[in-house]
């Protein structure tokens, strides 16, 4: 999803971050209120949160680690896309902080799709604290789960999925129901969607017509 | 700089090139400074007498605001001297020739540019320099800006994308000599503490903003792309060619600048309204098409979208090589083939990432250069040096934003952001080295049971569960579809995929069918035209 423009991006935020004001350290309340209200009601804007980053770039004094840990935890929100590293690269000293550490470790292994062992990280308490602010993280973290194993299954074993999501008994059962999964014994089929088909395709030219006008008009001309 | 002829290629090429290659013919007639002065090595205040002609003729023009001459003047004649006189040492300071100028601030101030150009180009600069380019820059920045209306000068466009470009380079250069605190004076970093607006951040992205808004170039751009006229939005400063290519360059600008700090999401938006083809205005100087791309690509990698990449890349490096006998004559060549080798580094680490399909000359040339680096990255855990070693040769030099290292003492750790950015780069690769091995696998079959394919990568099933989910995920990516650089869709990028059902994976391989219509189509052209030109002279 292009996250240049966000359908529910109030229009003070959009001009903010779209001009020289998002330079101007004043403005870096606003950006962090507008956070919190992320954090919230479960909405992710990208670009904004990118703003803060920057204004902590240039001005290490205004930089706040909570704030940095919120923005962190959402970017986890959003894996496969690149945002938990694009957040990094803004980071200069804060990179070695130990809850930024502890992020990037679930990151990491949130990438390497090592489902499991994430939960079994996240589960302690130092890390599940790391994340608290965020409401519906865990949700969240199961949708993106939910998109990995169904864009590469069409049929998975009840036990794997159960410890990929951390669910067991009926909350798995009701979360296949919402995912319109079919859960059948001891394994769940995922419908066919375009990128879990595995379908050999043959791309063909598509010559238009156009192309071939020269070449009757010669044929014209005998 | 090069004529436009380009075999069969329509690269539409602007008046600046053409007239450029009108000069660079001339230019031994016209470069007749030296005619009276003997091989002297001009003293501390002596100049020799072919300097202080060109000098004279370089104010003149510059006061007729003769574009084409001074385009001469300061591509070649200026090199020229400098390679005879001033190879060792500095051009004279400006105030020793400040009388031959009737002492022009205007254009002291753009020979100072020069002047500190040629410290940075061929000598060290000292702090005492650095500082005085600084003020130089605002000097020139704020007599341009800030005067009562536009100003009456005109520069050529090389002239006009180097002073950007070297405002910027020696920000950069500023930022890592402030870093690097080991062999300072204490007299050094107390100068360097107290003063910290001193090619500050701050100022140096106000310059290129205030360019932009002056020069109202991004609405000039946006009424472009929607098929106006560009005239119609520019303003009073806009409709001024100074003012319109200085805005337009601190876009380029600024996408640099945003990389440099690492913010490559900011850099790519920077191009919004930018299109990326061959009639762009970047096109118009060389050195700038060639950084613009380069930094697009960089950026892209960097966000992972290795197939928008790896098309910047392609697109420039086969502009480079297309025009390459052009370009052998001029003083950049050097520059551009040193960024054209980079290129190639960072194509090299995106084509084994997401292998794709190159034209055939960019792809040979790679394999040249490195084709032993490409087959090592196939190779599993082996590869990490490899991937390690290109980014860092063809990395930008990152600067950090602000300087925190002058606070620390022997015992903290200093921030330095090229290993941030190269320790994040590095952790991404480390998650993908298995898939080169794995996807070879995959090519040859169509179904195959995990505890199998486990086997043969000599891996337990769970490893082989985790690295084909990666696989999937790392096979499709943002790419963009539209002509807008950070818009895209998520969409497939590799010519293989697979599904798992349960224990049992499908492959399925995607093929492109033969292509010959284009063929086919151009050739019967071509002998249409061969027999009329025929049947013409029988």
């Amino acid at each position: 999803m292009p996250a240049t423009t966000i359908a529910h991006r109030p229009q003070t935020i959009q001009s903010l971050i779209d001009g020289v004001e998002r330079y101007n350290p004043e403005n870096v309340n606003v950006l962090e209120e507008y956070l919190a209200t992320q954090c919230k009601n479960g909405d992710y804007d990208l670009m904004a949160n990118l703003a803060i980053l920057k204004l902590y770039q240039f001005n290490p004094n205004l930089a706040s680690t909570n704030v940095i840990i919120n923005i962190l935890a959402k970017a986890l929100t959003a894996v496969p896309a690149p945002d938990f590293n694009l957040c990094l690269y803004l980071l200069s000293e804060q990179a070695t902080l130990p809850a930024v550490e502890k992020l990037t470790t679930l990151q990491q292994l949130l990438e390497q799709s090592r489902y499991a062992k994430f939960w079994e990280t996240y589960n302690n308490e130092e890390y599940k604290s790391l994340t608290a602010a965020v409401v519906g993280f865990e949700a969240a973290i199961r949708q993106v789960i939910a998109r990995v194993v169904a864009m590469s299954h069409q049929v998975i074993s009840t036990s794997v999925l159960s410890s990929y999501l951390a669910l067991s008994g009926d909350e798995l059962t009701k979360f296949c129901n919402e995912q319109q999964w079919q859960k059948k014994d001891d394994v769940v089929q995922i419908p066919i969607n375009e990128d879990n088909e595995a379908k050999a395709v043959v791309v063909i030219e598509n010559i238009k017509f156009e192309q071939l006008t020269k070449v009757i008009g010669y044929s014209n001309e005998m | 700089m090069y004529q436009d002829t380009f075999e069969e290629d329509d690269l539409v090429a602007e008046v600046e090139l053409v007239a450029q290659a009108r000069y660079s013919q001339q230019s031994d007639v016209e470069d007749n400074f030296d005619e009276d002065s003997t091989q002297q090595q001009p003293s501390a205040v002596q100049i020799p007498d072919g300097v202080r002609n060109f000098i004279m003729h370089f104010y003149r023009n510059v006061l007729d605001s003769n574009v084409y001459e001074l385009h001469n003047i300061y591509d070649s004649s200026f090199n020229k001297l400098t390679d005879k006189y001033y190879t060792k040492q500095a051009w004279p300071e400006a105030e020793v020739i400040a009388p031959l100028v009737n002492d022009d601030q205007v254009f002291l101030t753009l020979y100072r540019e020069l002047y500190y150009r040629h410290i940075y180009a061929r000598l060290t600069p000292t702090l005492e320099h650095r500082v005085h380019s600084y003020e130089n820059y605002c000097d020139l920045f704020n007599y341009i800006l800030n005067s009562e209306g536009p100003v009456n000068l005109e520069l050529p466009n090389q002239w006009l994308w180097d002073i950007i470009d070297e405002f910027i380079y020696q920000f950069q250069s500023f930022s890592n000599y402030r870093d690097r605190l080991k062999n300072k004076t204490e007299q050094e970093i107390t100068l360097l503490r107290t003063s910290p607006q001193i090619w500050s951040c701050y100022s140096v992205l106000n310059v290129l903003y205030s360019f932009i808004q002056k020069s109202r170039i991004n609405e000039q751009l946006l009424v472009s792309k929607n098929g106006g006229d560009m005239m119609e939005a520019a303003g009073e400063y806009g409709s001024r060619p100074l003012y319109k290519m200085l805005g337009y360059f601190s876009i380029v600008g600024l996408l640099r600048v945003h990389c440099l700090l690492g913010d490559y999401m900011l850099a790519l938006k920077m191009m919004d309204n930018i299109v990326l083809n061959k009639k762009a205005m970047f096109a118009r100087v060389t050195a700038c098409h060639v950084t613009t791309y380069y930094y697009v690509g960089f950026a892209y990698m960097m966000m992972r979208r290795y197939a928008d990449a790896i098309k910047a890349f392609s697109t420039v490096l086969a502009f480079i090589q297309r025009t390459k006998q052009y370009h052998a004559r001029s003083y950049q060549f050097d520059q551009i083939a040193k960024k054209g080798d980079q290129m190639y580094a960072l194509l090299a680490i995106c084509i084994a990432l997401c292998p794709t399909r190159l034209d055939e000359n960019i792809h040979s040339q790679l394999r040249e250069k490195y084709g032993e680096q490409l087959f090592k990255m196939q190779k599993g855990e082996e590869s990490l040096p490899i991937y390690e070693d290109l980014w860092q040769y063809a990395c930008p030099k990152f600067i950090a934003a602000t300087g925190v290292n002058l606070t620390k003492t022997e015992n903290d750790q200093l921030n330095d952001p090229h290993a941030n950015q190269l320790k994040i780069f590095m952790s991404d690769i480390r998650n993908q080295i298995m898939l080169p091995t794995l996807r070879s696998f995959m090519k040859l079959y169509t179904t195959m049971g995990i505890d199998k394919l486990a086997k043969f990568l000599e891996v337990d099933a769970e490893e082989l569960k985790v690295h084909l989910l990666i696989l999937k995920q790392k096979s499709r990516q943002f790419k963009s579809v539209t002509g807008n650089l950070l818009e895209g869709e998520y969409m497939p990028t590799s010519d293989l995929d697979f599904c798992l059902k349960q224990d049992v994976v499908h492959i399925a391989e995607s093929k492109v069918g033969r292509r010959y219509a284009d063929w086919f189509l151009r050739n019967i052209n071509r002998f249409e035209d061969i027999v009329a030109a025929l049947e013409q002279k029988a």
